[in-house]
């Protein structure tokens, strides 16, 4: 029986790989990058939501488990160059060499953190003590904990600017990142842990804290970290020489601001993987319109491409958590265990 | 309205020369008009926790701002500029100035208490008026409210002496709230006592004003309620840096 191809080591692929696995599947999982864990490990992330847990460990054993098994087969710091064949009998040619035959693939290539230089009103790349959420989270599991870039000082105020690279027309960037205002609680509630007499403000066009993230973040973030929420739209950031001035309306008072902060925080949005217009060449499938892999029916053809016996699962397809993408990955193996099962029954009749 | 950022301009924000000329030019009157900036310039962080220290105004922080307090609003269906909601951004985020705007409304709340029943996070709206009043004349930004005067009056002689003498609280409060003793319905009050004379009901009000008599074991109350008071006020005191014997 022919193993099943996974691109992308992040939690959907190792998610995938494992399932396939333990069903005793041989698996060719296959990673651009030298480390396995995708962006929770490569971009250093700190506490997970909604576990709490550091992503070192949570996705760190995710690793574990795919690394010691002996019917996954790793190729890092690997792409696949091209791919043919029909579903049951794909070829597929690894950029270190070897061409795989493979029974099915399960696209699980993750996404691409926007970058803050496309929205240069608000600082980013002019002023060091502008910064992103994945700097944040990088401070934090770094263990030096939160600091002004710019000259290591404990930040006394923190604004955090949402939406950056979601949500707006002007940058083609029409969809919500679904996971930011979570994101940005989370790293509120940890600065004020950290450094309970600096002042946290979010500034938000709406909260998306969906579900369970309510009032485990959003709410718990406010009553109990005293974490304060603006609905302003933030202009521009500039600099008096001394702090950060955030310019903006505050639309409740229907006033201007300008007002100074030590550090200004890009709540980062998730872009469709920089890769997909390769990706969507090499398999020949198809993107949906804002550039991420576009889905078969949700309803009949669980985590299906455009091209059958190719299946996507994780933040591939949009916007996505860690814990729906680990779901997607488990389902992604199940619909092509059955696409597996299938050309094996027909081969046989 | 064509323009709407008409409507937000403020009087005091529009500053005119009557008589100006520039390079020869006469430009006084509305000719030099110039707006000041309404840019709110920096947050007041201190604000919110002097309001969070009064009793009432605890849960302040938890507020994010849907309106179920002014839309459920007593008060706000007869004024719409009594509005809690409003109030309570501007008090998080200590911008002092704008409050004080309405500083003479926030005490109309009637304490209906809809806005408690109505607030999906338990805020207590009503409790952060009656905290955000108290603030308001603790800062002296307003005056005593006369029923204030009497409260004050009337609380001193119960820890004084644990019961109350009303002669002498309708006399000191109209002393303080420097009003006539020779009020219509006092003087009938009077008259009618003098017509009936009601012997030993004059003489328990006569022995009463002289002796000031206390209940019996008071001085152990008394102290006790001191003690807490004292600790009650000077925690007050603190939370919004007032001076020791400086004002209630």
């Amino acid at each position: 029986m022919r193993p099943a191809l996974v691109v992308g080591g992040g939690p959907a692929g190792l998610s995938a790989a494992h399932a396939l696995a333990a069903m005793g599947r041989h698996v060719a999982l296959v990673e651009k990058a030298d480390t396995l864990g995708g962006a929770p490990i490569l971009t250093g992330y700190a506490k997970l939501v909604p576990s709490g847990e550091w992503a070192k460990d949570a996705i760190g054993g995710m690793v574990r488990r795919v690394e010691g098994n002996p019917l996954i087969d790793i190729h890092r710091g690997t792409v696949v160059k091209s791919f043919s064949g029909e579903p049951g009998a794909f070829r597929a040619r690894l950029s270190s060499g070897p061409e795989l035959e493979v029974g099915a693939a399960l696209l699980c290539t993750g996404f691409t953190h926007f970058d803050s230089v496309n929205k240069p009103e608000w600082g980013f790349g002019t002023y060091p003590d502008v910064v992103t959420t994945a700097q944040v989270e990088q401070m934090i599991s770094s263990g030096r904990g939160v600091r002004c870039p710019s000259d290591g000082r404990a930040p006394d105020r923190v604004a955090i600017l949402l939406c950056v690279g979601s949500r707006d027309r002007q940058i083609g960037r029409e969809w919500c990142s679904k996971i930011c205002c979570t994101v940005s609680a989370n790293i509120a509630m940890e600065i004020r842990e950290q450094l309970p007499g600096c002042n946290v403000y979010i500034y938000y066009m709406d909260i998306r804290t969906f579900g369970l993230y309510e009032d485990t973040y959003y709410w718990e973030s406010q009553e109990k970290h005293k974490v304060k929420y603006i609905k302003a739209r933030i202009a521009e950031v500039t600099s008096d020489g001394k702090r950060l001035i955030v310019k903006g309306e505050d639309t409740l008072v229907k006033r201007p601001i300008t007002i100074p902060f030590d550090m200004v925080v890009h709540a980062i949005g998730m872009d469709p993987n920089v890769d997909n217009m390769t990706l969507s060449a090499v398999f020949d499938i198809k993107l949906e319109k804002h550039g991420h892999i576009a889905k078969a029916s949700s309803y009949t053809s669980m985590c299906g491409t455009s091209r059958p016996g190719v299946f996507v699962a994780g933040a591939a397809t949009g916007p996505e958590t860690i814990d729906d993408s680990i779901a997607q990955g488990q389902a992604a193996a199940m619909a092509a265990l059955a696409q597996l099962h299938g050309s094996v029954r027909e081969a046989a009749e | 309205m064509p323009i709407h950022e008409k409507s937000l301009i403020r009087p005091e924000n529009l500053a005119i020369h009557e008589d100006l000329t520039i390079e020869g030019v006469d430009v006084s009157g509305h000719w030099s008009t110039f707006i000041k900036s309404r840019a709110v310039t920096d947050y007041n962080e201190a604000m919110e926790q002097e309001i969070a220290a009064l009793p009432g105004g605890e849960y302040i922080h938890r507020c994010w701002q849907c309106g179920s307090c002014t839309n459920s609003c007593t008060v706000n269906a007869v004024n719409p500029d009594f509005n809690p909601r409003y109030w309570i951004y501007l008090i998080r985020l200590g911008m002092e100035e704008e409050l004080l705007r309405d500083k003479d409304i926030v005490w109309q709340c009637v304490s209906c208490n809809k806005c408690t029943y109505a607030c999906p996070r338990d805020v207590n709206p009503e409790g952060v008026m009656k905290a955000t009043a108290h603030w308001l004349e603790l800062k002296g930004h307003t005056d005593q409210k006369p029923s204030m005067a009497f409260d004050e009056i009337f609380s001193a002689q119960v820890f004084a002496t644990g019961k109350i003498e009303e002669g002498r609280i309708i006399r000191q409060f109209f002393a303080r709230t420097g009003q006539s003793l020779f009020q219509d319905w006092l003087l009938a009050l009077a008259r009618g006592l003098a017509k009936r004379l009601p012997v030993g009901l004059l003489a328990r009000l006569g022995f009463a004003a002289l002796f000031r008599p206390r209940t019996s074991g008071w001085g152990r109350a008394q102290a006790a309620m001191a003690e807490y008071l004292g600790e009650q006020q000077a925690a007050r005191r603190s939370a919004l840096g007032i001076e020791e014997g400086a004002k209630r």
